[in-house]
């Protein structure tokens, strides 16, 4: 028999997520929870707000690393730091199994290509291997054009430069 | 290392037999093929000079290193004879899970993974403090509990997003958590100015001589009899008093001023006259 507390909490405040953690059995789920809840809390608020029963508790607290400066600086200082807050995680064992839901048969939705590919492209802008990389392609589409331009299979043009001007009012005789 | 000097001292000092130990014993500066070292400083390797190279096919071949093969290795498998991974479904036994499992309440109304940003988008502006203030308090508790709800519900979401790299739909959720919490602002804004209002309704009933706060609940508000001077004399009471009433009706009756309390007195002698 779990007994529960007697403190009446009409408006709460907190936010808990469901992560999912795939070394866990069926019956145990983790939650990312504030860091003033304690493991009576927790299964009060499960308890009440998800009808959800729970047996044990266990609860950890995860340091988050140093960094240079606060993450909202637009230039961040390399002689300051920040240390995030210490996120606080708790797994519960309920009565009964729980299995995620599974994946969707398309991420079209949330347009996961784009996303990976401008993610990539932003993550090697500055490293020197895409950049190495992106003088030998430029070299080599060089080299294709000008072996074109040697075989002769195409002409030289000059770039236009400027906007070609079209003349509107050729038709009209003054 | 402590072998090679040891190794070495017979070959340079003791030998006895060959001739050249007696000529360096006559004449020791002369130098000598064989029983003076080659050098002062002894050498790191142990192992002797006359081998070329030792008959071990696998020098060099490391798999700490991941050196690989070396040339004309041959191994007992080949590629083709590996067994081939089962997936995990094929022995996984399928877990049945309850329809009305207290965790479904993290997820959307369909029981998916991810709700859409475009779902996540379909929401109109928050709740305004005008609207909340003729709700009911249970009213305001249940929409409280279903922000609460979609707020956990974001954040299992959030978490999935971005460790999973799933792509966009961050803005989208964004949005509707503050619009949520604009409207967890507004719920208690509203309780608040309630509960100013019915403090200062207190305070007044408290020295209204038409109110006794102690009395059961229908008999709170006993008003005097008409009399149009005392009406024309304090309107505003009168007025107040009415309107406080239905709302003191629920609350538990306290302790009253010794001036009131006789005041009160005074009119159920007259009552009784």
């Amino acid at each position: 028999m779990v007994r529960f507390g007697r403190k009446e909490v009409y408006l709460p405040n907190a936010v808990i997520a469901l992560i999912k953690s795939e070394h866990l059995p069926a019956t145990h789920a983790k939650f990312r929870v504030p860091l003033t809840f304690s493991k009576l809390d927790l299964r009060d608020y499960l308890f009440h707000a998800y009808g959800l029963r729970t047996d044990k508790i266990r609860s950890y607290v995860q340091q988050q690393r140093v960094q240079h400066d606060r993450p909202d600086a637009t230039v961040p200082q390399q002689n300051k730091w920040f240390r995030p807050k210490a996120i606080k995680h708790m797994t519960v064992e309920m009565d009964k199994p729980f299995v995620w839901p599974e994946d969707p048969e398309s991420w079209e939705p949330w347009s996961k290509e784009i996303y990976s590919q401008l993610q990539d492209d932003a993550d090697g802008r500055d490293k020197p291997a895409t950049k190495i990389k992106e003088a030998r392609e430029e070299a080599q589409t060089l080299a294709k054009q000008a072996r074109e331009l040697l075989q002769g299979k195409k002409r030289w043009r000059p770039t236009p430069v400027d906007e070609v001007v079209e003349e509107v009012d050729r038709d009209v005789k003054i | 290392m402590a072998t090679a000097p040891l190794a070495r001292f017979p070959k340079r000092n003791c030998g006895l037999s060959s001739s050249d130990s007696v000529l360096s014993f006559l004449a020791p500066s002369l130098p000598t093929a064989r029983s003076t070292p080659r050098s002062s400083v002894s050498r790191f390797s142990t192992s002797s000079s006359q081998w070329a190279r030792d008959n071990n096919k696998n020098r060099g071949v490391s798999e700490v290193r991941a050196t690989g093969l070396r040339k004309r290795q041959t191994l007992h498998v080949t590629v083709d004879d590996l067994p081939i991974p089962i997936p995990k479904e094929k022995f996984t036994t399928k877990i049945p899970v309850d329809e009305n499992h207290g965790l479904w309440g993290f997820f959307n109304k369909e029981k998916r993974l991810l709700a859409t940003p475009d779902e996540d988008a379909a929401h109109g502006r928050a709740w305004t403090v005008q609207e909340l203030r003729s709700k009911s308090w249970e009213d305001l508790h249940s929409l409280w509990w279903v922000c609460v709800k979609d707020r956990n519900r974001l954040a299992t979401e959030k978490i999935i997003r971005d460790t999973r790299k799933i792509g966009y739909g961050a803005f989208e959720s964004d949005e509707r958590d503050q619009t949520i919490r604009t409207t967890q602002r507004a719920i208690r804004h509203a309780l608040t100015e309630r509960w100013y209002t019915w403090e200062e309704a207190r305070k007044v009933a408290r020295n209204d001589p038409e109110i006794d706060l102690n009395a059961a609940v229908r008999e709170v508000y006993l008003p005097m009899d008409y009399d149009p001077e005392v009406e024309s004399d304090s309107p505003e009471t009168e007025a107040e008093a009415e309107t406080i009433e239905p709302e003191i009706a629920e609350e538990q009756p306290e302790s009253e001023t010794s001036e009131n309390r006789s005041r009160k007195d005074r009119r159920a002698r007259e009552v009784a006259s």
